[in-house]
C-alpha cells in the first residue's frame, strides 16, 4: 500500500460517509431511513455495525446515551471521520507520511492474536446484541 | 537454480500469481542460491478461488480483506457494511488480484 493510494482510498470513504450522513440527517426526520446494509435488506437479521448512522446522527444531537445505546461502533466511526481528513491534510501539507506509518503499525497491532480475538469477541458481543435489539 | 525445479515451481504454482509476474519469478528464481529452495517450495500462498468465495459470501463484513492480510481494509469494510454494499460488489472483481498480489509480497521476502 503506498502513500497516495492509501489517503486517496481514505479520503474518499470518509467523503462517502459524509454524504451518505447527510443524506441520511435529511431523510431520517420524515421516513425511515434507506437501508444501506445488503444483509440486513437479505437476511433480515442485522448485521454487527448495523445502527452506525443512526448511532453518529444521535452524537451530532447530543443523545451520547442514546447513541451507545443503538451501537457502540458510532463513537469509533465518528472519531475516525473527524480525524482522518484533519490528518491526511496536515501530512499532504507538510509531504509527511505519519498517517501511512501509523496505518501500518496499527495493521500490526490489530493482527496479534490476543488483540484480534478481543475485537472478534466484541463484534459479535455487539452482533448478538444488535440481533437483540431488532435494529 | 535448477531450470527443471524453476519450471516445477512456476507450473504448480501459476494461479497464486498475476500472469504478467511469472516471468520476472521464473528470471529471478534461476539466479536465486539453491539453499533457499526448501523455504520457496513452501511458501504459504493464499488461493486467489477461495478469497473470491469468501468475498462473495462474507465480503460485507470485510473477512476476504482480513484473510489476505489487508487488516486495515478489512476493518474499513467492516465499519462501512461492506462500503454501503458498493465496496462488497466491487471486491467481488477486485479481490482475486488483489490475492495474487499479496502472494508476489509473500514470495518476494524470500527472492531478494
Amino acid at each position: 500500500m503506498t502513500r497516495n493510494k492509501l489517503y486517496l482510498l481514505l479520503i474518499s470513504l470518509v467523503t462517502a460517509g459524509y454524504i451518505w450522513l447527510v443524506y441520511s440527517f435529511k431523510t431520517v426526520q420524515d421516513k425511515p431511513m434507506l437501508e444501506g446494509c445488503f444483509i440486513k435488506q437479505i437476511s433480515g437479521v442485522p448485521c454487527p455495525t448495523c445502527g452506525t448512522t443512526r448511532s453518529v446522527i444521535a452524537i451530532i444531537k447530543g443523545n451520547y446515551l442514546a447513541a451507545l445505546n443503538i451501537n457502540p461502533i458510532g463513537y469509533l466511526v465518528i472519531i475516525i471521520m473527524l480525524i482522518v481528513p484533519v490528518w491526511i491534510c496536515i501530512d499532504w501539507l507538510l509531504k509527511k507520511h505519519t498517517a501511512l506509518t501509523y496505518y501500518k503499525k496499527a495493521e500490526q497491532f490489530i493482527k496479534k492474536p490476543p488483540v484480534a480475538i478481543l475485537f472478534i469477541l466484541l463484534l459479535i458481543v455487539n452482533w448478538i446484541w444488535n440481533i437483540y435489539k431488532r435494529l | 537454480m535448477d531450470t527443471q525445479k524453476v519450471d516445477m515451481f512456476i507450473m504448480s504454482n501459476a494461479k497464486f500469481f498475476e500472469s504478467h509476474h511469472l516471468n520476472a519469478i521464473r528470471e529471478r528464481l534461476l539466479t536465486v542460491d539453491d539453499s533457499k529452495w526448501p523455504m520457496i517450495s513452501t511458501v504459504q500462498l493464499k488461493d486467489p478461488t477461495t478469497s473470491l468465495i469468501i468475498s462473495i459470501l462474507a465480503g460485507s463484513l470485510g473477512i476476504d480483506r482480513f484473510i489476505i492480510g489487508d487488516t486495515g481494509l478489512g476493518v474499513g469494510k467492516l465499519l462501512t457494511c461492506g462500503g454501503l454494499g458498493i465496496w462488497a460488489i466491487v471486491d467481488w472483481f477486485l479481490i482475486q488480484s488483489a490475492t495474487r498480489e499479496k502472494n508476489m509480497q509473500v514470495l518476494q521476502q524470500f527472492l531478494y
